[in-house]
């Protein structure tokens, strides 16, 4: 334990749950045994991983582990800091299961806090469905005889029923009961640890839902300067701050997703569902139902990739499916990839699959494929595997095209269809070169976390002036990453913006906070106006540091932030060594990249993709053969004792 | 009299729940919702919520039901519990019709709205509600009998 650790005062709330399902067996252990530089959230689920997680294993045995952590923050008026964070081996990343994280909104971790724990660990397989039940202090396994088998909705109202309504769930539905391969890990309404199916891990292990309450509440070091923090900011902004491209988005009353958030998000937006029930929804949910017209607008377009134009369904309906959605415990994005796989499949003159028919653009055909997913029954038990492994299945059976784009939907690692420039999002240069040495150095989609780091300053170069914005951004380089020509529209010197980025992330999801709010790039601006007259649009980086010092007491510099972020980073890489992640893996992205950007055409040839990975390597200081951290670099992060485990990786790699 | 209290429309509430940790953090230096003088409650089956927070009532059913006197209305006209006459018997929460009295077991006491007395600025949730659904409101109600 560092000894800055007596410092603290606030913010957390001293231990880890550990329990084992197989034995019954539940213990705790000192946080303070990992602080400070296993800040939370995803640094010190990293450090957990890393010491607890068995190389070698599969999602679904029972020695993997499931972390649930929350951070200093969680709990606190820190704003949009009732975030939690999980990460477990993910049985959806493809090829291979590997370590990965999720992120989801909510009040649960803050619950978990007043109840008395920062983290948990869950290793084991309980013998028949159980529940682990938190209150004030105490944990224990429930049975869950009478929850295994509900949705998530019925299985959350059942045990507020019994517990009362502050208390807090996570629970999986039926697909996680099953599991399919992009279940989620499910609270309240759209709350969801999504893309990587953990959901699934919960399914393989008997765990139905962790309840937690609590009113012990959270410890504060400094109450007036973190009033004082939160009131400097302001409330009711939006959020993310480009928000003021959409003209007409910052009037409407947006949902929150999480405890804390004082923000007005542009990506939020409330639902109505066929039963007539309003429904919140986020993002890809949220943005759906804007209105009909924005609607009709809404397209799955791939770039260089025939892939054909989904159609929506009317606005109650869209609410209702993805209501249902969160309701069966599956990954709501699944839709962005498998409704365009399956129109594609009738424009091939194929109407049926393996004898089950074929109708994506028909809304009670929809809702029928959808709850077979989640059951794996008929055609859906086709797809609960997830798209990309069904087309190693059908291969041969179908002609190439249709195996190549449903590949190329699912182009690598799992889910990474976000904010790469191809498919759903448009990002020109030099945003989607970012994004695509993130995604190469990562677990997953990396940019789930990573939209206010910079990433969402795309929009600018799309919606507004773009010679006024590439002038702005020259002006926000020089003074957040010392380099004026960070954000040109080139191929060059993108690797430190892409490492930026990464650190970001960590630093959001171990706080934690909100990626759409935070950290802010770009300060706070009413209108597009005020924007192209600002001459500097930079915004406060450092109001992290001032929340940590405030809630904890704990005095850090940008620069020992960094390195716990890249002591994590690194750790998270040594994982994916484990599992067999080097760069051969990761050169297989290129072909991807050689698609036309849908925002402005650039492409990248394999040779350049292969120099950009060059960039970030060096960059990392990793070795250009395998991508993996030279043992100089682990030395400097405080991370010697990795060296000789990797050294052996590393000689059982290059045998033939 | 003049008198103030914390206006509630519920309708624009998000359960954001900034208003519970802003007053405890204020009033108790911690954020914990279980110390704040007002609650957010949601109705997941409807997707609904409403704010529990003291409406200074005039007449004000908790002073009725004090057995011992703890509960007095200040100059302000914002009714207060003086903790140090408080029995913990829970008369005043059983009377309250709003729910707005909460007892916190860890530190055996009741606690409900003053208005933040003493805080420069006026009442935390107020200045922190980021969608207006706190609003503080002066209204001018007959004489207590």
């Amino acid at each position: 334990m560092d000894n800055r650790s007596q410092t603290i005062t606030g913010g957390w709330v001293g231990k880890i749950l550990e329990v084992d399902l197989s034995t019954g067996q539940i213990r705790t252990r000192p946080t303070s045994r990992y602080l400070p530089q296993g800040l939370g959230g995803r640094t010190l689920a990293a450090h957990i991983a890393w010491e607890e997680i068995p190389p070698g294993i599969d999602p679904f045995d029972p020695s993997n582990r499931i972390i649930v952590a929350t951070g200093p923050l969680t709990g606190t008026l820190s704003p949009t800091s009732g975030r939690t964070f999980m990460s477990t081996l993910s049985p959806r990343i493809y090829p291979r299961p590997w370590y990965t994280h999720s992120t989801l909104g909510g009040w649960f971790g803050p619950a978990l806090k007043y109840a008395g724990f920062d983290a948990i660990i869950i290793h084991g397989k309980a013998a028949e469905p159980v529940y682990l039940h938190i209150r004030e202090g105490q944990a224990e396994l429930r049975p869950a005889g009478e929850l295994w088998g509900m949705d998530t909705r019925q299985a959350q109202l059942w045990l507020k029923q019994q517990f009362g309504s502050r208390t807090q769930v996570l629970v999986i539905g039926p697909a996680g009961e099953r599991l399919v391969r992009f279940a989620t890990v499910q609270h309240a309404e759209e709350n969801a640890a999504g893309h990587s199916g953990f959901g699934a891990v919960w399914g393989s292990k008997n765990l139905k839902a962790i309840t937690a309450y609590g009113t012990a509440g959270v410890p504060v070091a400094d109450p007036q300067a973190l009033w004082e923090e939160v009131r400097r900011l302001g409330t009711y902004r939006p959020s993310p701050n480009h928000s003021i491209l959409y003209a007409g988005q910052l009037e409407r009353k947006k949902p929150v997703c999480s405890q804390s958030c004082t923000f007005n998000c542009v990506v939020a937006n409330f639902g109505q569902a066929e039963d007539g029930r309003t429904v919140p929804g986020l993002c890809v949910g949220g943005l759906a139902w804007i209105s009909e017209t924005e609607m009709k607008g809404t397209r799955y377009q791939g770039g260089g990739m025939e892939v054909p134009e989904s159609q929506n369904f009317e606005l109650r309906k869209e609410a209702t499916l993805a209501d249902r959605c969160n309701a069966l415990g599956l990954d709501v994005w699944f839709r962005l990839v498998m409704q365009p796989w399956l129109i594609a499949c009738q424009q091939h003159g194929i109407h049926a699959l393996r004898g089950h028919p074929i109708d994506p653009n028909n809304p009670a055909w929809f809702e029928g494929f959808m709850h077979g997913l989640a059951y794996r029954q008929g055609l859906g038990a086709l797809f609960a595997d997830d798209l990309r492994r069904l087309m190693d299945e059908l291969e041969g059976e179908l002609p190439d095209d249709l195996i190549a784009l449903g590949r190329e939907l699912e182009f690598g690692f799992g889910f990474p269809a976000h904010r790469e420039g191809r498919f759903w999002d448009e990002e020109p240069l030099p945003f989607w070169v970012i994004s695509a040495m993130m995604h190469a150095s990562e677990s997953r989609d990396p940019t789930i976390g990573t939209h206010s780091a910079s990433l969402l300053l795309a929009d600018f170069l799309l919606l507004a002036d773009r010679d006024l914005a590439l002038r702005k951004f020259r002006t926000l380089s020089e003074k957040v990453w010392n380099d004026p020509e960070a954000l040109e529209p080139t191929f060059e010197n993108k690797a430190p913006l892409a490492i930026w980025n990464q650190d970001q992330h960590i630093v959001i999801d171990s706080l934690p906070l909100c990626d759409f709010a935070f950290p802010q790039v770009m300060r706070p601006i009413g209108s597009l106006e005020e924007w192209q007259q600002a001459e500097d649009i930079s915004g406060d980086l450092d109001y992290d540091l001032r929340l940590l010092k405030a809630v904890t007491g704990l005095v850090l510099s940008r620069q020992e932030l960094t390195h716990y972020a890249r002591r994590a980073f690194t750790l998270e890489r040594l994982m994916l060594a484990r599992a067999g992640r080097a760069r051969p893996m990761e050169e297989g992205l290129a072909p991807h990249f050689k698609l036309p950007c849908r925002a402005d055409g650039t492409l990248i040839e394999p040779e350049g993709f292969s120099h950009l990975l060059d960039e970030y390597y060096i960059a990392r200081g990793w070795d250009l053969e395998l991508g993996w951290p030279k043992p100089e670099t682990l030395q400097e992060l405080g991370l010697a004792e990795a060296i000789p485990e990797l050294e052996r990786l590393r000689e059982k790699e290059r045998k033939p | 009299m003049k008198m103030t209290k914390i206006h509630v429309d519920a309708e624009l509430c998000r359960d954001c729940q900034a208003c519970e940790l802003a007053c405890s953090l204020v009033r108790e230096g911690q954020s914990n919702p279980a110390l704040a003088r007002l609650q957010v409650t949601k109705d997941m089956a409807r997707y609904e919520f409403d704010i529990l927070i003291c409406q200074q009532c005039q007449p004000a059913l908790c002073m009725e039901a004090c057995p011992n006197e703890a509960i007095l209305r200040d100059e302000r006209g914002v009714v207060l519990i003086l903790d140090e006459q408080c029995l913990r018997c829970g008369e005043c929460a059983e009377a309250c019709p709003y729910h707005a009295i909460f007892y916190h077991q860890a530190t055996d006491r009741y606690l409900k709205c003053d208005l933040c007395a003493g805080v420069e600025g006026g009442p935390a949730c107020v200045a922190i509600c980021p969608v207006g659904a706190l609003t503080l409101m002066l209204e001018t109600v007959p004489e207590e009998q």
